[in-house]
């Protein structure tokens, strides 16, 4: 299945651009990592065996993955469980080497640059809490903004602005090991971002988190995108969240890129997605298909429009043109959501 | 913060902080230290009730001896496990990736953090001192060249027990837990650095055996100057030794650290 691969651009950030204005892009250039592994044989012989000369596997984890973040881009990084989605965050975070490959963030090449990097990303990887959990939250902070060397005023003045966004203030003086998860994950996704990085890493932020926070999480997110000119690389298998926040996704199934476009190209590349069932204001008008678009089915005076082939125009195209083409009593729009779409994608592309 | 503060100075704060804000475990330490004063001052009293000198100890030696043991271990083993910041949990929940990400080496935030549990540490070992120093249940030193040799041979025990514990630490990056090497580690380090009891109790074998490790170096050298056992005179080639095992672990450490950051970016944490 081809994708569509961005050629890297340095658009212009929307925006105040973040941290000195240093370029955050994203470049990944046939980036591979193969794990070495111990398989151990089933039984107890199995297990005896093994002691004496155990069996090593190579695990192909990535596997020659090319694609660009342009500066204050999101982009969604998709992919089934064991896809390889963390293992290339890994990578662009510097705290795994690749086996073959090279990758720039901001202009580093993170895993041979791996302080230079730090100072231009910030990660948050799942539940995973970088916070001190004996301390209290604004501890936790003060620690970073020394170790970040973030200037007093600075770092009041992007505390008070997260606070407004996640509403951190009702519990920042309580201790880490105190909070929900909701509160935990809205204080990580502030520490990783009070040293004001151009880029941010994040590792399945909202996994268990209730609709109200990730809708808070989310609305977070796409200020910083958009209001403080942040690249974001996120993984979720939340499709609301990928659908509210990420214009372009890359989707990856079994180390490999199998997908690299719009959320538009996904549904147009996996399958029928959309359905216009339009009531006829005189029921024999004769009904024909329309190009990209083809007559499913006649269920009485309703008609059942689908896509029809690559060219297919999208639910809102394709309503448009049937309104336009006939006069219609009663018009329903049908669209398979994402989370569809991209089960029959994770379907196909381990297919492949 | 003063502009010469070095960059990652609060991360000295964590430990005790964490204390702090717990008072329980406060309560907890200097209800432990208490009656663990009173019971080993006891002890050795009792054991010196039918003699005078004992391995060529007097009573109130042997009593300062351990009673100094007693408050050290203050700074020996402060609690990081309830804040969740040993390098065993930071690999078990996987925040040990963290430790990478920030523009402060591991090394150095973990050598700082160390720094403030060891000063706090000692913060609470004086406080004991002088209490018991004003109960009369320890001696003074006997000159103040005693006591600056002291400190000097305190200052070197404590980092050659941060070395020590600092591999016991990076033993994680390979063995993912080090439950079990600490124990042993705990119990022989205790044992071979006089804390059970000073080490002239023990037969030939077992100090000799001792010497050729560095747990001796961490408490033995320095409460045997303070008591006496060590004469000022004799100090020089003690705190050579004790120099020598901080150049010979800080260098061993070093090298543990660099594999263990190979090891992590060859695993991904």
């Amino acid at each position: 299945m081809k994708g569509v691969n961005r050629v890297n651009s340095s658009a212009t950030v929307n925006g105040r651009s973040s941290s000195a204005g240093v370029n955050g892009s994203i470049q990944v250039r046939g980036l591979s990592r193969t794990f070495h592994t111990t398989v151990r044989r089933p039984g107890f012989t199995g297990a005896l065996k093994s002691l004496v000369s155990p069996e090593r596997v190579a695990k192909q984890a990535v596997s020659d993955v090319t694609f660009d973040v342009a500066p204050g881009e999101l982009l969604a990084l998709l992919g089934p469980n064991g896809a390889g989605k963390s293992t290339t965050i890994k990578m662009l975070t510097g705290i795994l080497t690749p086996t073959a490959g090279e990758a720039r963030v901001a202009g580093v090449v993170p895993y041979e640059e791996r302080e230079r990097n730090a100072r231009n990303i910030g990660a948050v990887f799942g539940q995973r809490t970088q916070l001190w959990w004996d301390l209290p939250v604004r501890e936790s902070f003060a620690i970073l903004r020394d170790i970040y060397e973030v200037p007093a005023a600075e770092h009041r003045a992007r505390l008070g602005e997260f606070d407004e966004l996640l509403d951190l203030s009702s519990f920042w003086d309580t201790r880490v090991r105190h909070l929900s998860l909701g509160q935990r994950v809205r204080c990580d996704l502030a520490a990783a971002l009070l040293h004001d990085p151009p880029v941010v890493f994040l590792d399945e932020p909202t996994i268990g988190m209730d609709v109200v926070v990730k809708e808070q999480v989310r609305g977070f997110l796409k200020h910083q995108v958009e209001e403080r000119g942040r690249t974001v690389l996120l993984t979720t298998h939340d499709m609301t969240e990928v659908g509210r926040l990420a214009e372009r996704v890359v989707l990856i199934n079994h180390g490999r890129l199998i997908l690299d476009g719009t959320l538009d190209e996904i549904r147009r590349t996996f399958g029928s997605t959309w359905q216009v069932r339009a009531t006829l204001a005189d029921p024999h008008t004769p009904v024909e298909p329309l190009p990209g678009i083809a007559l499913l089915r006649r269920e009485g005076p309703q008609m059942v429009f689908g896509p029809d082939g690559e060219e297919a125009p999208t639910v809102h195209q394709a309503l448009k043109r049937i309104i336009e083409r006939y006069e219609v009593s009663d018009v329903a729009l049908d669209e398979a959501d994402l989370e569809d779409v991209m089960r029959a994608a994770y379907v196909q592309a381990g297919a492949v | 913060m003063s502009v010469s503060a070095p960059r990652g100075w609060r991360a000295a704060r964590v430990t005790p902080l964490g204390e702090l804000h717990t008072p329980p475990r406060m309560t907890a330490a200097l209800l432990r230290l208490t009656v663990q004063v009173v019971l080993v001052a006891s002890l050795w009293r009792g054991l010196y009730a039918a003699t005078g000198t004992t391995a060529g100890l007097t009573r109130d030696q042997a009593v300062t001896y351990a009673v100094l043991a007693v408050l050290a271990t203050r700074i020996r083993e402060l609690d990081q496990y309830s804040g969740r910041d040993t390098v065993q949990q930071h690999m078990h929940f996987g925040t040990i990736v963290y430790w990478y990400l920030r523009p402060l080496p591991p090394q150095r935030y973990y050598a700082l953090r160390a720094l403030g549990e060891q000063v706090y540490g000692l913060a609470w070992a004086s406080a004991g001192y002088l209490i018991c120093l004003a109960a009369g249940v320890v001696d003074p030193p006997t000159s103040a060249a005693v006591a600056g040799v002291f400190a000097l041979s305190v200052l070197l025990g404590q980092w050659v027990q941060y070395y020590v514990m600092l591999v016991i630490d990076q033993l994680c990056f390979w063995t993912l837990r080090n439950g079990a090497a600490i124990m042993i580690l705990i119990f022989a380090q205790n044992l071979l650095s006089g804390v059970y009891a000073p080490l002239w109790f023990f037969p030939d074998w077992f100090i000799t055996l001792s010497r050729l490790l560095p747990f001796q170096a961490t408490l033995s050298v320095p409460l045997s100057l303070y008591v006496g056992r060590i004469p000022v005179s004799d100090a020089a080639p003690e705190l050579a030794l004790q120099a020598a095992w901080v150049v010979a672990l800080a260098l061993f450490t070093r090298l543990l650290w660099r594999r263990a950051a190979r090891r992590v970016i060859s695993q991904g944490g």
